[in-house]
């Protein structure tokens, strides 16, 4: 059936050309679908489709366990995997009223910005790629190789590794993991500054992203943007600052903000928070004790009392939340995910009218979005 | 700005960026060079599971379908019959569907004796995905075949060449950062 939303040729008009970008183009990030209508090279319309990567996780979610629903919440935004599991946990914790361990509390957080880390190059990686650089992606993944390394050889798998658990992590860390990490870091740091001259210093991307995709404060509130996507437009919301979780409320950063809210401001700002992450985790690693517990003590059956709670945190992409209903038996009575990328979605047709349509490219990877996560 | 000076902007951002590029060139190279050398992966990543059987042969199992009850996407089949001679059961059937497994590990969280376990090896392609089906033989050839393995419950441990099953050194456990801070400050005083 054909919804009131699918773009139709207006009778009569043949200087309108309506094209199909996706779900197999190679730039919508997965699958993507967006209709859009062309007068010459600008945009006059544009709507996007979505829900080809839908995987009923909410309804999955009420038929299994506690425990189990981790893995599947990993699942959703997969380029930045660990960072799913959070919401949900601190969440079942509220309701467990479990405690955790600060020393866990810290070595959640030093992967929490691990992962935001790798999620950030990828997205510079593919959204260079979008544009038509190519040398960005071989450097950004090479150096989020290093991540998951790390990763694997603590939490046991690279990207989704179901790691986080109800009151603290599943195991204790490598014997190597401290020592990786601060070597990673010292090598991230020689290379940022040629990220810099490769994109954000270069004159070449700043004739392609300064000024294009303007959002305006306004807009981005009325549409639920977060994450970078509205701290770029001048909003300086965090969920790190205004609900701190685990170990934030210990460690001090800055919330990049600017106020242009078009591309480049987009990409400066998570070249920023990229920055920012470097400084966390620094502060982490030293505060971190190299031995102690790593879990609080949890009941061997997960039954949280009848209740509800919804937790976010700050992903790569925003704020993710999730709303947990419990009945006080082992399963939930209702989960929902309220996801950073479709609400970042929803500008599409704000963003891409009047645009060109080669900008229209541009506009996408700097939003960033994950189809895990947006089709859920 | 005029052209000419947008022109010569961009020439100066090329420049930069083959700067960038330049001090690269002489890096080691990255890439693995796969089938012919085999990257190691530690044994708490999941990958293959495996059965373990003690070094006499018998089953590690004792066949108390935790695994089963935990695995989110039900893909453990156990059968299993009173043990004819004392006390418990034994197993008779223990399939697991690797074409389904989400890889998450909860099953080895939950065995209370270490059976079933984590194993280095990755190569699971195959062009049918019913040879993904395992079955007890296939998870306890994939135990032999292993050399070093994880459960939370023992750690890593190693199959010597002799067929001894041991501990691994603290240099391999999680949270064997302890023992070796400590073996550090036993030699240093
Ligand atoms: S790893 Fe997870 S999905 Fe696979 S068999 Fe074990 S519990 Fe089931
Ligand atoms: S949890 Fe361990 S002992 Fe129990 S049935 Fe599974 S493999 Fe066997």
């Amino acid at each position: 059936m054909r919804g009131p939303t699918t773009v139709e040729p207006v009778p009569g008009r043949t200087d309108e050309l309506i094209i199909n970008m996706g779900p197999q183009h190679p730039a919508t990030h997965g699958v993507l679908k967006v209709v859009i209508g062309v007068e010459g090279e600008r945009i006059t319309r544009a709507v996007p489709h979505i829900g080809f990567l839908h995987r009923n996780h909410e309804k999955i979610e009420e038929a299994r366990t506690y425990p189990q629903i981790i893995t599947y919440t990993d699942r959703m935004d997969y380029v930045s995997g660990l960072q799913n599991e959070l919401p949900f946990i601190l969440a079942v914790e509220d309701l467990l009223g479990v405690e955790v361990p600060q020393r866990a509390k810290l070595i959640r957080t030093i992967f929490f910005e691990l992962f935001r880390i790798a999620s950030h190059l990828v997205w510079l990686g593919t959204g260079m790629l979008d544009l038509g650089a190519i040398t960005p992606f071989l450097y950004t993944f090479r150096d989020r190789e290093m991540i998951l390394e790390i990763t694997e050889k603590t939490a046991g798998a690279r990207m989704l590794p179901n790691y986080f658990t109800f009151g603290g992590v599943r195991r204790d860390v490598h014997p190597d993991f401290f020592k990786d990490v601060a070597h990673f870091l010292d090598f991230f740091e020689t290379r940022l500054p040629d990220y810099y001259a490769l994109v954000l210093d270069s004159p070449v991307f700043q004739a392609r992203a300064v000024g294009v995709g303007v959002l305006s404060r306004e807009r981005a509130i009325a549409r639920g943007a977060s994450g970078p996507v509205l701290r770029a437009s001048g909003v300086a919301y965090d969920v790190r600052k205004a609900e701190p979780y685990d170990a934030y409320p210990d460690l001090e950063f800055q919330v990049p903000t600017r106020t242009e809210g078009d591309v480049f401001a987009r990409f400066w700002v998570r070249f920023k928070e990229m920055e920012e992450s470097v400084k966390i985790i620094r502060q982490a690693l030293e505060k971190v004790p190299k031995t102690g517990p790593y879990k609080g003590k949890v009941p061997p059956r997960v039954k949280p009392k009848p209740g509800a709670r919804y937790r976010a945190v700050e992903i790569s992409r925003g704020h993710l939340g999730t709303y947990v209903v419990s009945d006080g038996s082992e399963r939930p009575l209702r989960v929902k995910h309220r996801s950073p990328s479709f609400a970042n979605l929803q500008l599409i047709p704000d963003l891409f009218v009047g645009a060109r349509f080669a900008d229209a490219i541009a506009i996408l990877s700097s939003l960033d979005p994950v189809f895990g996560e947006v089709d859920r | 700005m005029s052209l000419f000076a947008e022109v010569w902007e961009a020439v100066k951002a090329v420049g930069a960026g083959l700067g960038a590029v330049n001090k690269r060139i002489s890096e080691p190279a990255v890439t693995e060079f796969y089938p012919y050398k085999k990257p190691e992966i530690p044994p708490v990543s999941v990958q293959f599971l495996a059965l373990i059987q003690n070094e006499d042969g018998t089953d590690r199992c004792v066949a108390c379908l935790q695994c089963e009850r935990v695995c989110p996407s039900q893909v453990i089949t156990i059968e299993r019959k009173r043990n004819p001679e004392g006390k418990g059961f034994v197993l008779e059937r223990f399939d697991l569907d690797f074409a389904n497994c989400m890889h998450c590990a909860n099953c080895v969280e939950a065995c209370p004796v270490s059976a079933i376990v984590t194993v280095g090896a990755f190569e699971h392609a195959v062009y049918d995905i019913n040879l993904l089906k395992a079955d007890k033989a296939m998870l306890d050839h994939i135990g032999h075949e292993a050399r070093v393995w994880y459960s939370p419950k023992f750690g890593v441990e190693l199959r010597t060449p002799e067929g001894k099953i041991q501990k691994a050194p603290p240099e391999m456990q999680p949270g064997g950062l302890a023992e070796l801070l400590k073996a550090e400050g036993g030699e240093a005083s």
